[in-house]
């Protein structure tokens, strides 16, 4: 038995008071599910003094379309999610949350914990980052919102300060030109992190790519894009060389690390078969 | 700190620390033995419950957490029909050997059938995938839930 350490308990109903009790009590973290805090609490790897629930901040629970973005709750679970309609034209979104740990974790985890916990293997994370995700950010009196990228400032470090909140996360409504995939290697399906994660995201017009968008998780010290896999695939026609081209660019993209899931070779290559495979998936998806 | 909650159909109020899991509240306060301790990390599903009729690891769960929700053991679905045909699928098959990851295996199986009466193999695996068994085998698991699936509503 690991006893949790001791912390003071907050449970604000409204958004207002959620902030406003960031901005004032000392070394405070926001808990959603607490799928990650809590096992985190149990290892003495963090030690707040106290722990704001947002689950009871009703206005906070949505996954809607505003203003030609896809806006997702800061407590919207990854069932919630994946079971949205609105999520329908943004498969690799779905394709990630719909895997994350499982039932009983994605019944209680969020992809705004996901995001904010900042792992490189955070599985919502690339499918969010090709579609140009944003992330909205409160803290007393003021609201800004960042590219996903800038949410990432190191390995399990956002860049948040102690008084800010993320109360949403957003991306412009796909076109119906386009479509996605995400595809993960992992020791078993179910609940492990992944060794290599891959997102593509494509729209086509006919036979050609318009537009290419990828990222990929657990090969560098956040998730990232790859802007150079990007160029190869952008203005071309799809078909086998131009995705085994890709793929090939993809390996020469990453600089991954040797850990216990796996060595930087094995990850590099990879980060190509992944590739090819979220490609013909997506580009099956529109066909 | 006082928490309120309905734990199986009953109004209860426990006086518990914030620090405390809502596991260790129902073991350790209440005397609900069912919800078993595992890995306490959310990755075995033995402690799994129901919040609000939502299948979660009561593990990662805060105990203020449950304020005003409803929790669901397997205790509170003793006389409910499908769990009857679930439990009786779960001996006929032999899907029971130590019995730790039974219940929580039991509230997966029940929360999966409730919400897709007719789930293929692969979806009672995904519906299971989230609660490990290390003596029996998944294999008497999956056809005892499959059993229960022609016993609930036979074609």
């Amino acid at each position: 038995m690991r006893p949790l350490p001791k912390f003071q308990y907050h449970a604000p109903k409204t958004l207002a008071e959620a902030v406003q009790l960031m901005d004032t009590l000392e070394n405070a973290k926001p808990v959603i599910g607490g799928t990650d805090l809590v096992p985190l609490l149990r290892e003495a790897a963090c030690s707040p003094s106290h722990l704001v629930d947002l689950n009871n901040v009703a206005e906070l629970n949505y996954v809607k379309e505003e203003d030609g973005f896809i806006c997702v709750g800061a407590t919207a679970t990854h069932s919630q999610v994946a079971a949205s309609e609105l999520m329908r034209n943004a498969p690799a979104v779905v394709d990630a949350v719909s895997r994350i740990g499982s039932p009983q974790i994605r019944n209680r985890g969020s992809i705004t914990g996901n995001l904010c916990n900042a792992s490189p293997a955070a599985d919502s994370a690339p499918p969010l980052l090709v579609y140009d995700a944003e992330v909205k950010i409160v803290s007393i009196g003021d609201t800004v919102i960042i590219p996903l990228p800038e949410l990432f400032a190191g390995p399990k470090i956002n860049s948040l300060e102690p008084n800010e909140l993320v109360t949403e996360i957003r991306f412009p409504v796909p076109p119906i030109s386009s479509s996605s995939s995400f595809k993960r290697i992992s020791r078993r399906r179910a609940f492990t992190l992944s060794v290599v994660s891959v997102a593509a995201y494509v729209e086509l017009d006919g036979g050609d790519c318009t537009e290419a968008r990828v990222a990929f998780g657990s090969v560098a010290e956040t998730p990232i894009r790859a802007p150079g896999v990007e160029e190869r695939l952008t203005g071309e026609e799809m078909n086998n060389q131009t995705i085994s081209e890709a793929a090939e660019a993809a390996k020469q993209s990453v600089a991954p690390i040797t850990d216990v899931r796996g060595t930087a070779e094995y990850r590099r290559d990879m980060c190509g078969v992944l590739l090819k495979r979220a490609l013909n998936t997506a580009i099956g998806r529109l066909s | 700190m006082e928490v309120s909650f309905e734990l199986n159909g009953e109004p209860v109020t426990v006086t518990v620390e914030p620090y405390v899991s809502l596991l260790d509240m129902l073991r350790d306060e209440m005397g609900v033995k069912s919800v078993k301790k595992g890995c306490e990390q959310g990755e075995c599903g033995a402690c799994t419950l129901l919040i609000d009729g939502v299948p979660v690891t009561s593990c990662l769960v805060l105990a203020p957490q449950v304020e005003s929700r409803h929790v669901t053991t397997i205790e509170g679905l003793e006389k409910n029909p499908l769990m009857i045909d679930l439990r009786e699928a779960f001996i006929e098959n032999g899907a029971v050997q130590c019995g730790f990851c039974t219940p929580g295996m039991l509230i997966s199986a029940y929360a999966l059938l409730r919400d897709n009466p007719h789930p293929s193999e692969e979806e009672v695996k995904r519906g299971i995938e989230g609660n490990i068994c290390r003596c029996t085998g998944f294999t008497k698991i999956i056809e005892a839930i499959l059993d229960a699936v022609e016993r609930i509503a036979p074609e």
